[in-house]
């Protein structure tokens, strides 16, 4: 039986994982390379990376990071985070990322997705969606959310499987960074109109949530704050689902 | 005493990062050694030959062509040389396979490569499942029954011969895993990104 996936998210700048809620008082949780290790050792079943302020002396150092990282966990590993090109997600790859994830660069130029998954396989390219309510539709939205942009979540999200995506990593901007749990009912809306697997993020903040979230069909569930502060292990996440009849690798 | 020679083929088909990584670290001082095959090779120097793959059936075939490794690679498993095909790498093994377009395969072992065909399904077939051991084998040994390894696959092996399965996993339907003729070996999954007991298969094939 197909396993959900309990995903740990490192938010990266350079080298280090930070935490800032809207990109505002940023606070370093610790080394990535360190984190990466430990998480992929504590049963985590892939791990994500997203470089969170992509400028060009920054990405450097943060190519650099997912090398190192590559190198140290045995678990797929999804990065993304300032991928504007083919050459982006080229050069993720070949630094040792299993897939890239592609925001929005895709919103902006959504032939990038079939070209991206012509090249390298729909397997490795994953959408990230930011969707956000605005006068009762939901929308997609760039920039962590600050910018609203004209298209229907629903009609993208099934634009990018079409366009070839392997994956969406779906983040509800109402949810994200409060932790009362993820946005259920835009997660339910995607799952129930796209056929390829949807990751959930955004808002986990207690094991209750992880439950819910896998309640909307999403198959990989994925939390940063309640891994990096320690409130859960990883470990104690897939006790709680297991019990609770959700099938799991523990 | 002589090493021997473990090759490893860059199909231009995803990257062999962690594949590299797996066997350099199951070799570390033993006497073997590992070779990174990108082109045109001697097929008879090589004692295992390890071919990693993603992406498409028809992508994989045409770079094995265009790179000039198809041929020595075909008469290397014609010969039942030691090989183990990792996702796509194990699926060229089959006749033929349908994904981009039909494209005639390796022909090791007889079967077709044809999508999952539930409409319910979340395609690709993409996270960790467990594996059902139908014959225990010198690389699958009985701790790795029922024991998960990640996936990510549209595609399985079809119609194959079932002397030739050593273990089979459910999605949707039941489908080979892992499959076995001779010396050759086939995994649908990826045991380099399977964590320890990705890596416990690994060394098994190398070792054993």
């Amino acid at each position: 039986m197909l396993k959900t996936r309990i995903i740990p998210c490192l938010d990266v700048i350079k080298n280090k994982v930070v935490k800032g809620v809207n990109f505002k008082n940023i606070k370093v949780m610790g080394n990535a390379v360190e984190m990466a290790r430990y998480y992929s050792l504590s049963g985590a079943d892939e791990l994500c990376m997203l470089d969170i302020n992509a400028s060009y002396q920054n990405r450097k150092t943060f190519i650099k990071t997912v090398e190192a990282i590559a190198k140290v966990i045995n678990i797929p590993l999804t990065v993304g985070g300032g991928v504007s090109g083919l050459d982006d997600i080229t050069d993720l790859l070949n630094a040792g990322a299993d897939k890239v994830s592609i925001n929005s660069a895709a919103v902006k130029n959504p032939k990038l997705i079939r070209q991206a998954s012509l090249k390298h396989g729909s397997q490795c390219i994953v959408v990230a969606i930011d969707g956000k309510r605005h006068e009762n539709r939901m929308k997609v939205v760039v920039k962590g959310g600050r910018e609203i942009t004209k298209k229907e979540l629903i009609v993208w999200a099934k634009q990018v499987q079409s366009l070839g995506a392997g994956e969406i990593l779906m983040t509800s901007m109402d949810t994200d960074g409060v932790q009362n749990g993820f946005d259920s009912s835009m997660l339910k809306k995607v799952t129930s109109n796209v056929s390829i697997p949807v990751i959930a993020s955004g808002g986990v903040g207690n094991l209750e949530h992880f439950y819910l979230g896998h309640l909307t069909k999403s198959t990989g569930l994925l939390a940063a704050s309640v891994f990096h502060s320690g409130k859960y292990k990883i470990k104690s996440v897939k006790k709680y689902l297991k019990n609770k009849g959700v099938p799991v690798r523990l | 005493m002589k090493k021997k020679v473990i090759g490893l083929i860059d199909g231009q088909s995803g990257n062999i990062g962690s594949i590299n990584k797996a066997i350099k670290e199951i070799i570390k001082g033993r006497p073997y050694q590992l070779k990174i095959i990108r082109g045109e090779f001697d097929y008879s120097l090589f004692n295992k030959i390890i071919l990693p793959g993603q992406g498409a059936y028809a992508t994989l075939i045409s770079n094995l062509k265009k790179l000039k490794i198809y041929k020595p690679l075909k008469i290397y498993l014609e010969n039942n040389c030691s090989y183990l095909g990792i996702c796509v790498g194990m699926q060229i093994l089959s006749d033929q396979g349908y994904e981009e377009r039909t494209t005639k395969g390796l022909g090791i072992i007889a079967g077709e490569i044809k999508k999952f065909k539930s409409k319910k399904l979340i395609i690709p077939h993409m996270g960790w499942n467990s594996i059902r051991l139908k014959k225990e084998d010198s690389i699958i040994t009985n701790n790795l029954d029922n024991k998960d390894f990640y996936f990510v696959h549209s595609y399985i092996f079809q119609n194959i011969n079932k002397s030739n399965v050593l273990a089979n996993t459910h999605y949707g339907k039941k489908f080979p895993s892992i499959i076995k003729k001779g010396n050759i070996y086939g995994v649908q999954f990826h045991p380099e990104k399977s964590h320890k007991y990705g890596l416990n298969l690994i060394k098994n094939y190398i070792l054993k």
